[in-house]
């Protein structure tokens, strides 16, 4: 029993609210969270929260019949309602951080970033505004000039201006399409996101709802378009709301903590995913230890090196060499080709380690080619189970013999879908603990160690 | 002339309302910027820009439509923060229905005070500079420490009512003493009498009995409200007015959420006509609503945005309504 701690639950994971007040023994705060039919989010907080040390558990995922952006608004919302309500501290709980991981390109279905050339129908999008869009000295900015009837013939002009001046710092979309494939064979150089893959890599790491729009889009010409990166605005938006604190689990990026002003606990998911494989992998010290990408690899070899198992990685291959003499004529070849394995993997088991599983791709690809490579049984252990847009479509026809996640979303729908292929593991306990530690002013790094 | 060019308006639109976005465009004689926006699978929103705001004067247009009001108010964020990122000279965001307006008080304990949150979280993100259209209180204005400017969509109503009724037959009537100071500005400039309803409200969304105080007897009463939500308000004191003998009644409201069944109540009421300004998109409903009118308020927007980039005043606004 824990006293003055008030645990208040958001609406995108009540089952994880639940069993967090169940181990700390302590009942929910009573509240009414819900919409207006306008839209707007309501919030009536019950109990009183006057000195009480307040901590709003919201995870950043999309379900429950509300949206994504819903459920974030209502945890700014409960936090400044809690502020507002005298609460001595507000700590916001989320298991995963929203917008931790924004692309740097945008992609479409197919996954090529989007900097290949405008099609033939876009053209009649041009304005008079051909020149880059950022003027040199002395080079005047012409003022735009909206399509009237003779749009076509002002445009296929333009068009022409547009390439003229196309010797620019950035070469203009529009040449690129004139240079076709040879645009990647000389252009990758300059282009080197570990996310980020030519028309070879072919992945993605997010489906769009709308992929007309996406295709339809043009930057101006001369002008690089580029993603807006949320990460710090949620930061700053939380603690503009009131947060204090914030807990959270296996950020995909580390540095989001620097994003914020308050403090920042990032709990691990590893050592539950160490546990599970020493416990349901048999044999699991002849196992390889897999990181997808280059990026999770810190992740993976912090549970290989503690476990004493061999590792393996795979990176995404944007430039090399063989890929561009031979010219892969399956889709599936280019696809694998584009992933290069470095270790030995023939008749092992191999566990995947990753912190997000999100449309699925990394981890199904990485496991096509585990298998090509011979691999005998394959695991991928994930802390936040996303499985948005065909994820799960896609994982139960891969190659993975088994998925494991934490049920830092809700998982019970996924598990219908999955069946026996997903195994999930319980965080609650974790933030339970993390929970409970911080309430009471103790250390939390043994969260961070423990076997 | 090319430093002054350099400072140009960057429209951007928001996905709320891209049909005001055009208008307000069109009205300028300039372009939306090349932008997009759209919802990962994993319902993440996502903004790409695709020209450069470096050192421009950009105007954000984003409406909250309705039952998506969240979405928006984060598209926006992020559109605001992302212009910063960039480099924009001035950041403005045009919020025309300023969402949780309705959420300025604290009118029980630990209720949140979402308008001031929502003020924290745009001013946060980067916005310099706000433009609304009739803020639900005018004490929201004070939430934000960066100027805001609310304009006013009376102009445009006194215009519809001349251009419409003879004023000496109308009465203007507020459907609740909340409106009151709204409803007599516009029956002083009108010259005409005005009426009061004053009801009882047990609960949010529910309304309770209804007293009319003044004389509407014969005439056209004309309600004057700034929201049009589930309409139950406006279609009860519609019929309180026609109850105590007015000839016809019409409703001007200025935002028209009508959310949930709101079309339906309206179509089944004794208003003739309800006439809202094009604040927040309405999509299929002036097809499903005969009665439902709408003034194009883009004009007025426009004229504040390119008043507010060259630096002039704005008040002339308040009392004018550009054609």
């Amino acid at each position: 029993m824990v006293r003055n701690i008030v645990i208040l639950g958001g609406n995108s994971h009540p089952k994880l609210v639940e069993s967090v007040c169940a181990v700390l023994g302590i009942p929910q705060c009573n509240r009414v969270l819900g919409k207006f039919e306008c839209g707007e989010s309501r919030c009536e907080i019950k109990d009183s929260v006057r000195g009480k040390d307040v901590y709003i558990i919201q995870t950043g995922f999309g379900g429950n019949g509300a949206k994504l952006n819903d459920h974030f608004m209502d945890l700014c919302i409960m936090i400044s309602a809690c502020k507002t309500g005298s609460a001595r501290r507000v700590t916001a709980v989320l298991p995963l951080f929203p917008y931790s991981r924004q692309p740097d390109l945008p992609y479409n279905k197919a996954g090529a970033p989007l900097f290949k050339a405008p099609s033939e129908n876009g053209k009649k999008e041009y304005t008079f505004e051909s020149v880059p869009a950022t003027p040199g000295p002395g080079q005047p900015k012409s003022a735009t000039l909206s399509n009237g009837a003779n749009g076509a013939d002002i445009t296929s002009r333009l068009l022409k201006t547009s390439l003229a001046n196309g010797n620019g710092p950035q070469s203009p979309p529009a040449t690129s399409k004139v240079n076709g494939d040879t645009y990647f064979a000389n252009g990758v150089n300059g282009h080197h996101h570990s996310d980020s893959t030519s028309s070879q890599g072919l992945f993605t790491k997010h489906d769009y709802e709308n992929l007309s729009l996406v295709s339809a889009f043009q930057a101006k010409p001369g002008y690089k378009h580029w993603v807006a990166q949320a990460g710090t605005l949620v930061a700053n938006l939380l603690t503009c709301a009131g947060a204090d604190h914030v807990i959270t689990m296996d950020l995909h990026d580390p540095q989001v903590q620097g994003f914020f002003d308050v403090p920042v606990d990032n709990l691990y998911g590893r050592p539950l995913l160490k546990r599970y494989i020493m416990q349901n992998i048999p044999n699991y010290k002849d196992a390889v230890i897999i990181s997808p990408d280059a990026g999770g690899a810190k992740r993976a070899t912090a549970i290989a090196d503690s476990l004493g198992v061999d590792f393996a990685l795979i990176h995404k291959v944007d430039s090399s060499g063989h890929l561009l003499e031979r010219r892969p004529t399956k889709i599936t070849e280019r696809q694998n080709a584009s992933m290069m394995l470095v270790g030995n993997v023939a008749d092992r088991v191999c566990i995947l380690i990753d912190d997000i599983v999100d449309t699925g791709n990394t981890i199904t690809r990485a496991a096509k080619l585990l298998k090509k490579e011979g691999a005998s049984k394959i695991y991928a252990l994930v802390t936040h189970g996303v499985f948005s847009g065909d994820a799960i479509n896609r994982i139960n026809a891969s190659a993975l013999d088994k998925i494991v996640v934490t049920n830092s979303v809700p998982q019970h729908e996924h598990k219908a879908l999955f069946g026996a292929r997903l195994d999930v593991l319980d965080i609650s306990p974790i933030f339970a603990e993390a929970i409970r530690r911080v309430h009471h002013g103790e250390s939390i790094s043994v969260l961070f160690n423990y076997d | 002339m090319s430093a002054e060019m350099a400072n140009e308006i960057k429209l951007i639109s928001g996905r709320s309302h891209p049909d005001l976005s055009d208008k307000i465009a069109k009205r300028l004689g300039i372009e939306v910027a090349r932008t997009i926006s759209l919802n990962y699978s994993n319902q993440e929103t996502s903004f790409t820009v695709g020209e450069s705001v470096r050192d421009e004067d950009v105007f954000i247009i984003q409406s909250t439509a309705t039952g998506d009001v969240n979405e928006g108010l984060m598209e926006l964020l992020i559109i605001i923060s992302a212009c910063r990122t960039a480099s924009a000279r001035r950041i403005t965001a045009v919020i025309p229905n300023f969402p949780y307006a309705r959420q300025d008080k604290k009118d029980k304990s630990r209720a949140p005070i979402s308008a001031r949150l929502v003020a924290n979280m745009l001013q946060t993100a980067g916005a310099n500079h706000i433009v609304t259209v009739d803020l639900h209180a005018s004490q929201i204005q004070g939430f934000f420490s960066v100027p805001v400017d609310n304009l006013y969509a009376e102009p445009s109503f006194l215009r519809y009512i001349r251009e419409n009724f003879n004023p000496e037959d109308c009465v203007i009537v507020s459907p609740d003493a909340g409106g009151a100071k709204r409803a007599t500005s516009i029956a002083d400039h009108l010259n005409t009498a005005f009426a009061l309803i004053h009801k009882e409200r047990p609960r949010p969304n529910v309304v309770g009995r209804m007293v009319l105080v003044g004389n509407v007897e014969d005439k056209v009463a004309i309600l004057v409200d700034d929201m049009a939500d589930t309409c139950g308000t406006l279609v009860k004191a519609a019929s309180v007015l026609k109850e105590n003998g007015a000839k016809s009644v019409l409703a001007l409201v200025t935002h028209g959420i009508l959310s949930g069944s709101a079309i339906e109540t309206l179509n089944g009421s004794v208003l003739s006509a309800l006439v809202v300004t094009n604040t927040v998109p309405l999509g299929d409903k002036v097809e499903r609503c005969p009665k439902l009118r709408v003034i194009d308020i883009s004009p007025t927007i426009a004229e504040a945005i390119r008043r507010t980039h060259n630096g002039e005043s704005v008040s002339y606004l308040f009392t004018h309504a550009p054609v």
